[in-house]
Order: structure tokens, then C-alpha cells, then sequence
């Protein structure tokens, strides 16, 4: 046997042996029944990851079908002066409500999340960014000047209500967020920035970051775009009188 | 050979990924707070599909060229938008809450008025100043404000929205603010028609452009 067939040889076996492995902790990952417990789990995230893909597929559905109305109310509103009158005023409502995209100076922050501590005593969990955060983060910068606010690129709305649990940020219809938190304002941007930079402001989050390293830091920008809200803004119980 | 390489390198980025896939699904995240994710999600997919629906028959009625189609759809949509911008009064079934209590914050009112809107709040009053999304609620020397105007206790929250779901959120929310020190009284009654007179400005926008 020639040298080069030998290698070839031991090269042949390298790759069967190493393909083996591979092969045998693919089929152990999905062949070995594991314990009914890490099944259940197992189910529990599947099901979260199908209804985010649906979540995401209708968002998708709204943003297009959204886009095709207001081309539609434009194209109606070029024939009428009436129509045209009718059009700017809903445009002006959807800016305010968050349907439409918006840029202009603003401010970023950027929450994430610390460390878990040694003595967590009543305070499971603190050194994770919590839906609580992001809301107070929100409601300093709409005190402070913001007029528009996006939380990673999900837009406030006027009906925005945030949940969640075990670091996990729920917005609105949206799907959960977690850590790093990015939360992009456009507004005062002075104000905004010398808000963020009060001590005395965000007190739960200033004494994590301390306990926990929980991370909280914000940059001014000149020009930040926001996205338009893609979700629903029903309000079916609602009648103006 | 090259064949058998293509084979391992295939099967092992599969491997890999799926690894990565899990564990980042994983991390942090237990068994309970995933029950209460799928249920969020699936009331959260029922609301796009509603407004989905919505959409495309504003959609059909834009598109079947019918002479007054595009005002009819835009006035509906502008009445619709003031309402929930807060620009106009309303009237709907919901709950009313009165908190009689000293020494509550702005943080407590901010955190009962998010409970609410988690709750299917679609307006919200609080002493006759109205609230959404936005605007400030703040601790001021005398007390909590709304945009700038002190509310003293006790507090009147009227809420309008799905009763079923409200009544479940004010009904938790109370009971836990009579555990409160500093709360000397709670309560809620479900109202079938709940009148909601304030109203917020239009305030124009000064830094953001419609892109």
C-alpha cells in the first residue's frame, strides 16, 4: 500500500469515526425518552416558540395590509378636497397613536440584565431587567419631554401596557422581550439626557445596579427612527358620547 | 470522501444549532412563567386576528370604489383614534375604583394604572384627569400629579373595557392595597356604563417627523 493510500485510509477512518459521534449525539438528543418533566418543558417551549411565529406572521399581515389602506385613502384622497381634509387629520391622529414611523433627536437607553447575588433575600430575580424597569424608564422620558418611544423597535402606543415575568418584558400583542432592553426616544433630547443622568430618578433600578450590576446607560443622538406600531389598537368597549 | 465530509459537516451544524436553539430558549425561564407566556400569546394572536380582520374590511371598503367609501372609512378611523388618544369624551361598560389612602405615590399610581391597561383598560380617568399611555404621572411636593395637576386621595379610577377581565384585575388589585398600610379603604363596583367627561389636548409634536 502506497504512503498517499494509507493517509487516505486514516483520513476515511477520522471522518467515519468522527461522523459516528455526531450521528450518535444527534439520535441520543432526539431518540432517549428524557424524563417526563424535561418533556413537559420541552412542550411548554415549543408551543411559546409556534405562537411567536404565528405572532410574528401577523404582525408581519398587519404592517402590509396597513400600508395598502393608506395607499388606497391617499389615491381616494388625490379626487376630493373633502377626502384630502379627512386624510391629514388621520394622519396627524395615527402620528400621535404610533402608526406611523417617526425620526428626530432623541435618546437611547440600554437596559441589561447583572448578576444573580449571593443574598437574593425577597428579591429573587433582581438582576433581571423586569417589565416594571422598562416601564418607569418609559414614563421618565414621556415626563421628560419624550413624544415618541420605541422598546426594541415595538412602539408605545397610547393603550401600551407592559407585563411579564422572570425577565421577561411583554408589550402589548408583541412577543417577549429580554435582556438587553433597548429603549429608543425622540423628544427634548436635553431633557431626556439630563433625567436619565439624576441620581435621585429610577431608584429600584440605580439600587440593583449597585446590588446587582444591573446595567443601565443612555446616549443623546441627533437622529433616531422609530418603527411603526404593528399590532392591534382595538378598542371595542369604548363609544365616544 | 468529500461526500462523507459534506455528510459531517451537515449533520453537525444541525447538531449545533439545535443545541443553541434550546439553550437560548431555555435560559432563565421556568415551567410557570412559560404557561403564563403561552397564554399571553394566545391572547395576544386572538387581538391581531381581530384587528387583521378589521383591516381588511376597511381594505374591501377602500377598494370597491363606492363614492363616499374613503370618508366614511377615514371619519370612522378618526373617531376611533380620538377616542383612544383621549381627545374625546366616552362612555362604556367598566369598573370603578376608589382608593381612600394616605402617602400613596406616583410610582403606585403608575403601577395601578399599568395593571389596567394589562387588563383590557381602553380609557381610564382618574379624578377627572384622563390618562393614557404617556402622559406623565409624577410626584410632585404635593402629591401625585397627572400632567402637572396634584390628585388628592381619595383616588376615583374609572375604567372602561371588557367588565369580565377588569373586574378579575381590580378585584386582585384592591385586595392587595387593603393589605397596604397606608390604605384606609379599596373597593370596586362594576358599572354598565361608565362616562368618561375629561379629556386630553392634541398637543403637536415639536422633535419628531414623520419619516
Amino acid at each position: 500500500m502506497s504512503p498517499r493510500n494509507f493517509a487516505s485510509l486514516v483520513l476515511l477512518a477520522m471522518v467515519a469515526l468522527a461522523t459516528g459521534f455526531v450521528l450518535a449525539g444527534q439520535v441520543r438528543t432526539q431518540l432517549l425518552p428524557p424524563s417526563n418533566q424535561v418533556a413537559r418543558y420541552q412542550a411548554l417551549v415549543r408551543s411559546v416558540q409556534e405562537l411567536e411565529a404565528t405572532n410574528a406572521g401577523y404582525r408581519r399581515e398587519i404592517a402590509a395590509v396597513r400600508a395598502q389602506i393608506d395607499s388606497l385613502e391617499t389615491e381616494a384622497a388625490t379626487r376630493s378636497a373633502g377626502t384630502q381634509a379627512l386624510k391629514n387629520q388621520v394622519t396627524d391622529l395615527r402620528a400621535h397613536a404610533g402608526l406611523i414611523a417617526m425620526h428626530g433627536p432623541g435618546v437611547e437607553v440600554e437596559l441589561r440584565n447583572g448578576v444573580p447575588g449571593p443574598d437574593t433575600g425577597g428579591l429573587a430575580g433582581g438582576y433581571l431587567v423586569n417589565f416594571q424597569d422598562v416601564q418607569d424608564v418609559v414614563n421618565l422620558l414621556f415626563a421628560q419631554g419624550a413624544e415618541a418611544i420605541a422598546v426594541n423597535g415595538r412602539r408605545i402606543t397610547p393603550l401600551t401596557a407592559f407585563s411579564g415575568s422572570a425577565g421577561q418584558v411583554v408589550i402589548d400583542q408583541g412577543p417577549p422581550l429580554s435582556s438587553a432592553i433597548k429603549i429608543a426616544a425622540v423628544g427634548d433630547r436635553n431633557r431626556m439626557v439630563a433625567a436619565l443622568g439624576d441620581s435621585t430618578a429610577l431608584p429600584d433600578i440605580r439600587a440593583r445596579e449597585v446590588q446587582y450590576q444591573l446595567h443601565l446607560s443612555f446616549q443623546g443622538s441627533p437622529d433616531l427612527s422609530l418603527p411603526a406600531y404593528d399590532s392591534s389598537l382595538q378598542i371595542p368597549h369604548v363609544n365616544p358620547t | 470522501m468529500w461526500l462523507i465530509a459534506l455528510l459531517v459537516a451537515l449533520v453537525a451544524t444541525i447538531q449545533i444549532r439545535s443545541e443553541v436553539e434550546v439553550a437560548r430558549s431555555l435560559v432563565g425561564i421556568d415551567p410557570t412563567s412559560l404557561a403564563f407566556l403561552i397564554d399571553d400569546l394566545h391572547r395576544a394572536n386572538d387581538s391581531l386576528d381581530a384587528e387583521k380582520a378589521d383591516l381588511a374590511q376597511r381594505r374591501a371598503a377602500l377598494q370597491s370604489g363606492e363614492s363616499g367609501a374613503a370618508d366614511q372609512v377615514l371619519a370612522a378611523e378618526a373617531n376611533r383614534l380620538r377616542a383612544l388618544e383621549g381627545l374625546v369624551p366616552v362612555v362604556g361598560p367598566g369598573v370603578v375604583i376608589v382608593i381612600e389612602a394616605s402617602g400613596l405615590t406616583a410610582l403606585d399610581l403608575q403601577d395601578a394604572l399599568n395593571n389596567l391597561a394589562a387588563g383590557g383598560a381602553e380609557a381610564i380617568d382618574v379624578n377627572n384627569r384622563r390618562v393614557v399611555t404617556g402622559v406623565p404621572v409624577s410626584q410632585t411636593g404635593g402629591g401625585v400629579s397627572i400632567d402637572g395637576v396634584v390628585v388628592v386621595a381619595p383616588w376615583t379610577i374609572s375604567v372602561i373595557g371588557d367588565t369580565n377581565r377588569l373586574a378579575a384585575v381590580a378585584d386582585v388589585m384592591t385586595q392587595q392595597m387593603r393589605a397596604d398600610r397606608r390604605v384606609r379603604q379599596a373597593t370596586y363596583r362594576i358599572e354598565g356604563s361608565v362616562v368618561i367627561n375629561s379629556t386630553i389636548s392634541a398637543r403637536p409634536f415639536v422633535y419628531a417627523i414623520a419619516s
